[in-house]
């Protein structure tokens, strides 16, 4: 009676078949609507997913240096050349995952009207306050509202009214709190936080597609990396993705 | 060399610093006075609070800043109305330094006070001084060793100081960029390495500066 009952108990005990970890980095932006898409995953494939969230250059650059990263999801193309040009990304993993719109927000109580048209005055609606946008310079929700600035002609009016995040959520949040009178996030963005509300959309043409890509690191030796990027990628998660205002890229 | 955007981050660094330490010296004076001096209920809580900004995480104290010294905040919504705006401005930086350095500048000139004999305040008493004058002119003079170390550790903490600022403040160039966000930024930006590497240089040579001079101060005063 007492093998039957140790074999059970080691049966009981030991991991499910392919419980393996995933540590995946995302963009920031993806908060929510990943968490809900992973936690699905994990209780179907019973592997353990671990996201790491932060913006797409910051990441980049943790796993440049070594990050023990399995899948890196980036908010634009940018990142991942980057990290591909390194040699760090599996050949043939990478996958467009989503898209993304670039919208102009304030705190939920503003009453600021505003049309994102060429010349639009977005210097004068700012007044002494500032317009928060993920840095500029390097963050990918920061480089595509620079784009569209600079495409609207509104760029040298506003560039030394900005206020630059750490992150996408970090400007989100500064517009939240009532500390920058505007911000530029994506659409996904805006509708997680009930705080602000969106002013205007931009027009399609003023930025580069945002496409955010999933890829498998060279470095990668769990099997349920690929498993969770096919999920990441299949229709049920894009329901999912949609729900959180993300679209098909 | 370093370019105008280093030199901006080095000059605003060093602004910050200064006007963090200038805001903080007469309370922190005070207030060590008080410990060094007073015994009164409530005496070891006071002393805890000083402390906090030594040993909380620098962003906890970054939030605490913006959700009261912000435009939308208890405090910051009336100092805006007199016309006073902390938040994405320089000044705003130099608060949150002034906090994060407070505990070191407390604790140094407590230090020399309390090593201060009291013998000879009385003495100064009893030959007609005011407790004003006594202070002034005998323990304040007396505590000067402590208050230079205390000063200086207070400036290098200040230079160093990033969590709270970027957290209260934001990253904007020339306005609250300083040397430790600027270096955070180039790491940011591919290409930046030689930049972010040059200004690491610039930080270290600064704080050794700061640590050689304390210490010359301290071994002139024991000389």
């Amino acid at each position: 009676m007492r093998r039957p009952a140790a074999l059970a108990l080691c049966l009981a005990l030991a991991p499910p078949a392919g419980a393996d970890t995933v540590t995946v980095f995302a963009a920031a932006s993806l908060k929510e609507s990943l968490d809900a898409v992973t936690h699905a995953f994990e209780i179907v494939a019973r592997d353990k997913v671990t996201v790491s969230y932060a913006a797409s250059n910051a990441l980049a650059r943790q796993i440049e240096n070594g990050a023990p990263a399995d899948v890196f999801i980036s908010a634009d193309k940018d990142w991942v050349d980057y990290l591909e040009r390194r040699g760090l990304v599996a050949p043939g993993s990478r996958r467009n995952l989503l898209g993304n719109e670039l919208v102009l927000v304030a705190p939920a109580e503003s009453r600021v009207q505003l049309r994102l048209a060429r010349g639009a005055p977005v210097a004068a609606a700012l007044g002494a306050k500032r317009v928060a946008l993920a840095n500029p310079d390097a963050v990918p929700a920061g480089k595509y509202a620079k784009a569209a600035f600079t495409t609207l002609g509104i760029w040298p009016s506003v560039e030394h009214k900005v206020a630059a995040a750490d992150n996408v959520r970090a400007a989100l949040a500064l517009v939240a709190r009532g500390e920058a009178a505007l911000g530029v996030v994506y659409r996904s963005d805006a509708m997680a936080e009930p705080n602000v509300r969106v002013v205007d959309t931009f027009p399609a043409g003023s930025y580069p597609p945002i496409v955010y890509s999933a890829v498998i690191l060279k470095r990668s030796t769990t099997p349920a990396a690929a498993a969770l990027v096919d999920e990441l990628a299949s229709p049920r998660a894009m329901v999912t993705f949609r729900r959180f205002g993300f679209r098909a890229p | 060399m370093p370019t105008h955007d280093e030199l901006q981050a080095l000059a605003l660094s060093l602004k910050v610093a200064a006007a963090g330490l200038a805001a903080s010296l007469p309370p922190a004076i005070a207030i060590a006075f008080v410990l060094a001096r007073k015994d009164f209920r409530g005496k070891t809580l006071f002393d805890a609070i000083v402390h906090l900004p030594l040993v909380l995480p620098p962003v906890v104290v970054g939030y605490a800043l913006l959700i009261l010294m912000g435009t939308q905040g208890p405090v910051g919504s009336v100092l805006e109305k007199l016309g006073i705006v902390l938040v994405f401005r320089w000044t705003g930086a130099a608060l949150a330094a002034a906090i994060m350095g407070f505990p070191l500048l407390v604790r140094a000139i407590r230090l020399s006070i309390e090593a201060v004999d009291p013998r000879l305040e009385l003495a100064a008493r009893t030959l007609g001084a005011s407790k004003t004058r006594v202070f002034f002119t005998v323990t304040l003079p007396l505590s000067m060793a402590g208050l230079a170390t205390g000063a200086l550790l207070a400036f290098a903490r200040a230079l160093g100081e990033f969590g709270a600022t970027i957290t209260f403040v934001s990253n904007i160039p020339g306005e609250t960029r300083t040397l430790p966000l600027a270096i955070y930024t180039f790491t940011q930006v591919p290409g930046g390495e030689a930049a972010a590497l040059r200004l690491s240089v610039l930080s270290v040579l600064l704080s050794l500066g700061a640590l050689a001079v304390s210490e010359w101060m301290i071994r002139r005063r024991h000389a």
